[in-house]
Order: C-alpha cells, then sequence, then structure tokens
C-alpha cells in the first residue's frame, strides 16, 4: 500500500446487539496493524440523532481523510453516515461501509468467528477506502417543458394533466384532428357511454379551456429527429400544410360541400370524402383540411369551387408550406397508440360486408359512412351478424397473445346490433373469452350472442349460398354471417413503430415499446426522461390510456420541477479517452443507452445523465478504459485483496 | 494433450496444490438488489451463514469481470461465488444475463488453470430468498471444505 491515509473507523454496537456477537475490542487489536493506522470510535448507536452530532464533531476534531462505518446494511444507513462525512467536511464519497449487522452478527452463532469475520471485512474495508477518490454530485438545469406524441385520450389527459400544472406542453399530432381512435367510436364500452360525449369536454379543455394557454397543439405534425437528453431534449418537428388558415376559419364547411373532387375516406375505412374536408362530423379542432394529391388546384387545375363559396376570405390557403418546428422540452411523452393488425386473412378477403373492429366502429357511429345504420353495402340490413374474435390472437402463426379488449367490444357490438335491427342473430366466434373488471361483468352476463368456440383462425371459412353466407368451422359447424366483424390482433401503430426508432428504444416481443419495468416501471422507458402512456405500452382500453396519460404526466412532474436541477449521481461510469480502443461493444451492451461515439475523437462516451452506475460496461471493457466511479477495478481488487490477507 | 482432456473435476490433492492452509476463504460478489437485499433478509431472518464467507457488494452482478474472479483464486480464495437477481428481474434489466454468460466462460476456463470448476458458483438470489442464500452458501462452503480434506 502506498502512503498511509488517516482513516476514521466507527464501530456500531446497535444499541449491544451488534456487540453480543462482535467483540469490538478485539477488532481494534486485530485492525492495530493495518498500514492505514486507524483511530477508532465505538458508538452505541451511531445512527441515532445525537450521536450522529457527536461522531461529526469526533470527525471534525480527529480530521480523517477516509472513514469507515461498521454498523448495518449500508442500504439502510449508508446516506446517513454519507451525510455525516458531508456535515463534517468530509467528502462523503470517502466512506466505506460494512455491513456487521445483517451479515454477521446476526448469522453467525459463534462470537470468535463472528469478531474475526467483522475484523477481515473491515479490513477489506480500510483497503478498499484508500483508493476512493472524491466524487460530487453535478446539477444540470432542466427543461420543464413537455412534449407530448399523440393526441389519444393518453396523450390529451397527459396534456391536460401537466397544463394543469402550469407547465408548458407541445401536443404532436399526425392526423389533421385530435381525439384518437376512441372519438371515433358512437359508444364506448363497458358501460356503453358516448364516446364523443366522454371525449369532447377532454378535447374543449384542451383547446379552449383555461388551460390552453400552456398548449400548443401541432396537428398534421410528426417528429423527424430528438436529440439531447433528460432534461434537454431537442425535437424536429414537420408540420404538412394544412392549406387552411386557423385564425380565420369558421369551420362552416360550405367548401366541403361544393369540392367536385373525392378521395378514400380512410378514417371510415370506406366511402370517400371530399378533398377538402373534415374526416367526420364533430371533428376538433374545427377546421377542414386539403388533401393536395385529391384537390385540383392544388395539382395545378383550373378549380375555385371553394374559394367562391367560402365566407371569410382568406380562410383557404392554397400557399401553405411544410413546416419545420425546434421544441425544447425536458421530458417526452409517447402516447402513439396501437392499431388493429391490417392484413385480411384470404379467406376474408375481398368480400362484401366483411369488417374490422374499427371499420365496424365507424358503422355504428352516427357520424359513420352510414349515419349509424346498420347496413350492407346493398342497402339493406343484415339478419345475422358474426363476430369473430381471437381473430389471428392467441396464435403462434399470427400474434401469440390477447389482446385483452376485443371481447368487451364484441359484446358491446352484439348489443348495440341488437338495437338497431330487429331479429338480427348475432353469433361470437371465440377461441377465449375474457372480461376483466367488475363493471365488463355485466357485459358478460347480458350478452346478446351465441357464442360458438372454434379451435383455430385458419380453420375458418366463409361459404355463400342462396339464402345467405355463412362461417365454417373445420368439423362442420356452420354460422349464419350476412355480416362479418373480425376482431383483428392489436399490434403496435405506425407512429408507435416511428417513436421506437426515432429514440432507439428498447421493444418487447410483440414490438410495442418496452417499459423500463413490466410491473413497477410500466410508464417510463430504460430512456430517462421518456414516459409512455396509452397502448403504445401494449394493447389497452380508454381507462388505461386516461390513467397511464395521469401518470406520465405525474412522471414528467416529479422529475422536472422547476428551479430545481438535475442532480446527477456520481457513481457514473467514465470513460478514459486515452485508452479506449474504439470497439464500441460498451455502446451495445448500456442498458440505458447512455454511451454514445465520439466520432471526431473516435472513443466512447458516456453520459453520466443517463449512466445509472450498474457497471457492466466497466467489467466489458476490452481495455479496461472504463472505470466504475464507487465501483472501480482498484478499490474491488482492494476489497478483495482484504477479504483473502 | 489437447483442451479436451484436461481434467474437469480435481481429486483434493491437485485442487488444493495452489491453496494455502488455514482457514477457508470464500469469497461472494453479490449484486445490491437481489442477492444482497437476500443476504440481509438472511440476517433479518437470523439464518445461519457460514462465518468463512466474505461478500463483496457491487450493484450490479453485471459489474464482475472474469479476471476479479480468477484474481480471488490467485490470492488464495477456495470457492468463488456471484449471486445475481433472477433471470428477468435486474435492476439494470439484462447485467445479470452477461454475468450468467461470463460465469458460464469460466466455468470452461478455470479447469484450464488447474482449478476445479466446483470452487465457482453462479446462482441466483432474489431479495426474498433468504433462505436460499442461507442454503447454497452452507452448501458451498460445505463442499469447499470437503475439497480440502
Amino acid at each position: 500500500m502506498s502512503t498511509p491515509i488517516k482513516t476514521a473507523v466507527i464501530l456500531c454496537t446497535c444499541s449491544g446487539i451488534i456487540s453480543e456477537r462482535i467483540d469490538w475490542a478485539e477488532v481494534q487489536t486485530l485492525l492495530a496493524g493495518h498500514p492505514s493506522k486507524p483511530v477508532f470510535l465505538v458508538d452505541e448507536l451511531a445512527c441515532g440523532v445525537d450521536n450522529l452530532e457527536h461522531l461529526a464533531a469526533w470527525l471534525v476534531q480527529e480530521q480523517p481523510s477516509r472513514v469507515v462505518v461498521a454498523a448495518c446494511s449500508p442500504r439502510e444507513h449508508e446516506t446517513t453516515f454519507r451525510k455525516l462525512l458531508s456535515d463534517a467536511g468530509i467528502n462523503p464519497w470517502f466512506m466505506q461501509f460494512v455491513n456487521v449487522r445483517e451479515q454477521v452478527a446476526w448469522v453467525t452463532e459463534d462470537p470468535r468467528a463472528a469478531t474475526a469475520k467483522a475484523a477481515r471485512l473491515l479490513h477489506a474495508a480500510l483497503n478498499r477506502v484508500q483508493r476512493h477518490e472524491p466524487l460530487s454530485e453535478r446539477s444540470v438545469p432542466v427543461r420543464t417543458e413537455v412534449a407530448v406524441i399523440g393526441s389519444g385520450p393518453a396523450g390529451m389527459q397527459a396534456t391536460l394533466t401537466l397544463a394543469r400544472a402550469g407547465r408548458q406542453v407541445t401536443l404532436i399530432e399526425k392526423e389533421p384532428v385530435i381525439g384518437g381512435l376512441p372519438v371515433r367510436f358512437e359508444e364506448l364500452f363497458p358501460n356503453l357511454e358516448c364516446g364523443p360525449c366522454l371525449l369532447e369536454p377532454v378535447m374543449g379543455d384542451l383547446l379552449h379551456g383555461h388551460e390552453s394557454a400552456n398548449v400548443n397543439l401541432l396537428t398534421l405534425s410528426e417528429v423527424t429527429e430528438v436529440k439531447g437528453s433528460f432534461g434537454n431534449w431537442t425535437i424536429t418537428v414537420k408540420q404538412k400544410p394544412r392549406f387552411i388558415n386557423p385564425d380565420l376559419c369558421i369551420g362552416c364547411m360550405i367548401c366541403a360541400e361544393v369540392c367536385p373532387e373525392r378521395r378514400p375516406n380512410r378514417w371510415n375505412g370506406s366511402g370517400e370524402i371530399a378533398a377538402v374536408a373534415v374526416p367526420f362530423a364533430g371533428t376538433l379542432p374545427n377546421l377542414p383540411h386539403i388533401d393536395a394529391e385529391t384537390c385540383l388546384r392544388l395539382k395545378g387545375e383550373e378549380c375555385s369551387a371553394c374559394l367562391a363559396e367560402c365566407p371569410v376570405e382568406g380562410s383557404l390557403d392554397f400557399d401553405d408550406q411544410e413546416r419545420e418546428y425546434t421544441i425544447e422540452a425536458g421530458a417526452i411523452i409517447i402516447a402513439s397508440g396501437a392499431e388493429e393488425k391490417q392484413d385480411l386473412p384470404a379467406s376474408f378477403a375481398n368480400q362484401e360486408d366483411v369488417h374490422t373492429a374499427y371499420s365496424f366502429e365507424r358503422l355504428l357511429a352516427m357520424n359513420g359512412p352510414s349515419g349509424g345504420e346498420l347496413l350492407k353495402a346493398d342497402g339493406t340490413a343484415p339478419k345475422s351478424l358474426a363476430i369473430v374474435q381471437c381473430a389471428g390472437s392467441l396464435d403462434s402463426s399470427e400474434v401469440s397473445y390477447c389482446s385483452g379488449t376485443c371481447c368487451r367490444a364484441a359484446a358491446k357490438y352484439a348489443h348495440l346490433a341488437s338495437g338497431k335491427v330487429a331479429g338480427i342473430s348475432v353469433s361470437r366466434l371465440v377461441r377465449e373469452q375474457s372480461f376483466p373488471g367488475v363493471d365488463a361483468g355485466r357485459q358478460f352476463h347480458h350478452d346478446h350472442s351465441t357464442v360458438v368456440r372454434y379451435g383455430a383462425f385458419s380453420e375458418l371459412t366463409v361459404t355463400g349460398t342462396e339464402s345467405g353466407r355463412n362461417i365454417m368451422i373445420d368439423g362442420g359447424t356452420t354460422v349464419r354471417a350476412d355480416m362479418i366483424v373480425l376482431c383483428r390482433p392489436i399490434v403496435p401503430s405506425a407512429g408507435t413503430a416511428e417513436c421506437l426508432s426515432l429514440l432507439d428504444l428498447d421493444r418487447d416481443e410483440a414490438g410495442f415499446i418496452a417499459p423500463l419495468h413490466s410491473l413497477s416501471g410500466s410508464c417510463a422507458t430504460t430512456l430517462k426522461g421518456v414516459y409512455l402512456a396509452g397502448s403504445c405500452r401494449g394493447p389497452g382500453d380508454i381507462r388505461d390510456a386516461f390513467a397511464t396519460g395521469t401518470a406520465a404526466a405525474g412522471l414528467a412532474l416529479s422529475d422536472l420541477v422547476d428551479g430545481r436541477d438535475l442532480v446527477i449521481d456520481p457513481q457514473v461510469a467514465v470513460v478514459d479517452a486515452t485508452i479506449c480502443a474504439g470497439c464500441k461493444t460498451c455502446i451495445q451492451l448500456c442498458p440505458y443507452k447512455a454511451i454514445s461515439w465520439n466520432d471526431v475523437e473516435k472513443v466512447a462516451e458516456v453520459s453520466d445523465m443517463l449512466c445509472r452506475g450498474c457497471g457492466t460496461c466497466v467489467a466489458s471493457c476490452p481495455s479496461g478504459a472504463i472505470t466504475g466511479r464507487g465501483f472501480s477495478r482498484e478499490m474491488l481488487r482492494a476489497e478483495l485483496e482484504g477479504v483473502l490477507s | 494433450m489437447s483442451c479436451q482432456t484436461l481434467p474437469t473435476e480435481q481429486t483434493a490433492e491437485t485442487s488444493s496444490a495452489n491453496v494455502t492452509p488455514g482457514p477457508l476463504r470464500i469469497v461472494a460478489f453479490l449484486c445490491n438488489w437481489c442477492s444482497y437485499a437476500g443476504a440481509d433478509k438472511a440476517g433479518s431472518n437470523q439464518l445461519p451463514v457460514p462465518s468463512e464467507l466474505s461478500v463483496i457488494r457491487v450493484m450490479c452482478s453485471g459489474r464482475i469481470e472474469p479476471p476479479l474472479i480468477l484474481e480471488a483464486f490467485q490470492k488464495g480464495a477456495d470457492g468463488v461465488m456471484v449471486l445475481a437477481c433472477h433471470p428477468g428481474d435486474c435492476h439494470y434489466k439484462e447485467g445479470n444475463i452477461r454475468a450468467f454468460c461470463r460465469a458460464e466462460l469460466l466455468q470452461n476456463l478455470v479447469p484450464q488453470l488447474g482449478i476445479d470448476p466446483k470452487r465457482f458458483r453462479f446462482d441466483y438470489v432474489s431479495a426474498a430468498e433468504a433462505e436460499k442464500f442461507s442454503r447454497i452458501t452452507n452448501e458451498f462452503v460445505d463442499k469447499m471444505r470437503s475439497i480440502r480434506l
């Protein structure tokens, strides 16, 4: 050992509990010859308030350079004694804690063996603490603004929760309208509440409420780049032109009525809308948008149909351009949602009156393609409705999981269809059923449908006869199916997939954004300062969306507090640029993406803001270029040598 | 002799050749969040833990580099344990998986250095598994004692 450094050792008796097994006098004798020439103080209960004052005075008097504390578990009182060192004017990281209560006194019957073990562990601690470096917590100012991606229920709830707390929020939505999927649904399971009635007040608050001053809503917008880290993100957003001046347009929709051009209505999954239109009645913001690929004038042809009728001059803005915004935010909440799996299996594809759950929701909606009437393509009402659940779920050839929402949706469809078409026969074809929750139990017990079990989705075939259409289950059972609804698996939305790649986040086995922890951190990600709300986390219902929107906002609020800097734990990994060989092994290993490549210096760099101090990179660096502060190679070797001496 | 023919099991005589006599010296590297917490719980439950066992706490089992284990043997450890969070439970997501991979490597490597692979043990101990911590540390120390005899 090089020059010994004066070390003070505090030996706690824990009110006699430790000293019952460990003879502190004997330990002092055994350690007397240690090169650091330690000075000892036995304290009856070192964590006691008065005792800590006394210990601080002793440390001030002794002026040691290092301190070893032998007491209970560091998981209980390490922080207490770090503070003691600070109070005594000593760098708090110049301390090593020895757990002689839980891991010696309480587990060693023989006092002689316990005393010898305590001396051995203290010897190791004395060795280790000589190698400790002074560390200090770094403070970084953080921005308290938050960017929310996606304006479904989860994103809106997160935005409003933050805005109500006075936070500035940028809400980024790629659609021309807000509200996500359920604003397009007429009634919501499990209690058949009116979707727009539930969501319109939320959207109203967002657009016009007291908090709306704190919300910057960007519709028709997508995030194209994210840079920075927790507390200081820079987000680039591209906004497509709406070709409507939102400050002038009064939302009368006369333009849509007179527009001569039509495009497919992708929001309904069927039918057409005008080139200038809203996707469906009652959208918010109450503004149409123009589809540049359909509008004759934007294609360079002669047309002034809308211009001629628009009552507010300047509302239609054919010179509108794509805009780019740079958003500075401390945190990002992803609420980019999920969608139904888009493809249809061959047996159901290209047939009339085959709906997915989404297009059926639109068919049921008053502002949908048929004004809420349940009609087939030929304009007549179906005599039978077959709702195929688990259509591709629980199936190793498609998705292996249960989406968890379809049963409740399907029971709702059965209920609503029975109300709309007198005498309709409704069947639900299921592989398994799940109606979780107290209120969903009512749906289950008041179901209007005949439940038919089937084995595999691939066994189902559609057969047409003179008297109508049937679904045949392998084995011969047939189910009347004038109209078919397929409850396809819920998969990550395109927006969720984009967020995953933009932020290089971890994905779960189904392609959703992996949470920090499946149970205790389901609204956080491994990337600090990026939170999750709604079904980008996995299939969920509206209740989940609102709850997790609130939760994600809560995490952002508690992590980013105005006037409170981000305090960074100094026990992080540090790369020695003079040793780093540039192999990038560490970059791939870091579970928190805290290590990046410096292309100028050709070395790896650790962001102390993102590093959580696990030390995986330290152990993996082939050059030994990475030091784990607080757990350096030298410290661990010194400790090892101590326990083996 | 090819590497395949090196014995993976050794006699007491050969295995103790590089071990100095005296009390058994067993080192256990424990991760802070699961196995160290499990060891603390063994203490709270007053379950026996061998006095020969010396625990070195690290934040994550992924912090332990194989050279440190080899160094423990060089410095005279009779046995070395690395105890980690169960798969899927790692506080740092996957450090325990790194530790597991390195343990596989070490199991194959140590016989090449004349060390009985039984003298190295990798296992999982959760924060709740006080009993398991007590049991496996006692088993391991007993085994090391029998190897020494």
